[in-house]
């Protein structure tokens, strides 16, 4: 069992626009609406990567700046995780549609921006930090390999991590056959101590055979968690926004699952 | 002088491609393109070049001795592609 403490949280989702501005929404005190994710360019970045930003990049640096201000943490001291199961699937129709068409050259931005972890580099330009960074896919399981990955570095590094995780959907006829509901991120502070900004307690398991995920009580929130891989995360938020202990039931890949007992300090 | 015609289509150019946060109308056409002046960066250049090749059919090639001329203003770089455009 891996014990930390969340210290800081991010959200940015079809209605769910700021942890601060969803928690009763995700408490169940506040109907949920949906409507189009609000996407904006990082005012952290310099103006030339802000300009170059597409959405993956807007929803992991809207995460992490929202969890960091909670937190009043530094961002130049923090390690991160971002986990993603397509990255900028925006670009990867660009650049199919580029190859697919004579002369086939590529714009340097699309090329710049192809590789899994353009988000984490930059988020380490916009943050200024050259703390390690580790970038994860996994699919349908990308939420819970992030934070089993946030888990292990917190308690194995006696680091503080801040897990970040995003994903939106790929533009026609991609997404016809991997289907992704909504751009959505959230990030979470984790620290390997209990300190006065601290939450809640997370404990998290590893554990073999399939368990009966946790769903969302909302109808629309519940199509957002099955239908978003980076959303697998919203039943912990749901757990932080309440403030009650829960006990939850994350996928894994290969029919393993995280279990996941939270705790409000 | 103020910007001619064939300026105003390339500063249009420059900022559909790269995304400017800024409009045609503000590139001032002797200002520097690259560092102080609009900003542009070498991601830039690339993007701007290949952005010109399919718009004006002129090859702008990363060895040639003359980019620092070329590309040092939006007037020099729209003579460039002028004198080199296919007839």
């Amino acid at each position: 069992m891996m014990r930390l403490y969340v210290e800081g949280i991010g959200l940015l989702g079809p209605g769910l626009d700021g942890w601060s501005a969803s928690r009763d929404v995700l408490a169940g005190t506040t109907p949920y609406v949906a409507a189009p994710t609000s996407l904006r360019a990082s005012d952290m970045l310099p103006a030339a990567e802000r300009r170059r930003a597409g959405v993956p990049i807007k929803l992991a640096l809207a995460v992490g700046q929202e969890a960091f201000l909670q937190a009043g943490r530094d961002t130049k001291t923090t390690s991160t995780v971002f986990t993603s199961s397509g990255g900028d699937n925006d670009n990867v129709h660009a650049i199919n549609g580029i190859l697919a068409t004579a002369p086939r050259e590529v714009s340097p931005t699309r090329f710049h921006n192809s590789v899994h972890n353009a988000a984490a580099g930059y988020w380490c330009i916009a943050a200024g930090t050259h703390e390690p960074s580790t970038s994860l896919c996994a699919y349908d399981a990308s939420f819970a390999a992030g934070l089993l990955e946030s888990a292990t570095q917190v308690t194995v590094d006696d680091a503080t991590v801040v897990l970040i995780a995003y994903d939106h959907p790929y533009p026609e006829p991609l997404n016809a056959v991997r289907p992704i509901a909504a751009a959505f991120g959230m990030a979470l502070i984790l620290t390997p101590r209990k300190t006065e900004k601290s939450l809640a307690t997370i404990e998290v398991d590893i554990v073999s055979g399939n368990g009966q995920e946790t769903a969302m009580r909302d109808a629309g929130l519940e199509a957002l968690r099955s239908g978003v891989p980076a959303a697998r995360g919203l039943p912990l938020l749901a757990a932080l926004a309440r403030g009650e202990a829960a006990q939850l039931c994350i996928a894994y890949l290969d029919d393993n699952h995280l279990d996941i007992r939270i705790a409000p300090c | 002088m103020a910007a001619s015609a064939q300026e105003k289509e390339l500063a249009q150019l420059i900022v559909t491609s790269l995304n400017l946060e800024m409009t045609a109308d503000e590139i001032e056409p002797e200002a520097p393109l690259y560092g102080e002046g609009l900003g542009l960066d070498s991601i830039d250049i690339l993007e701007l070049s290949l952005a010109i090749s399919k718009t004006y059919g002129v090859q702008l090639k990363s060895d040639d001795a003359d980019n620092n001329k070329i590309f040092s203003s939006l007037r020099s770089l729209n003579e460039h592609i002028q004198q080199h455009r296919p007839k």
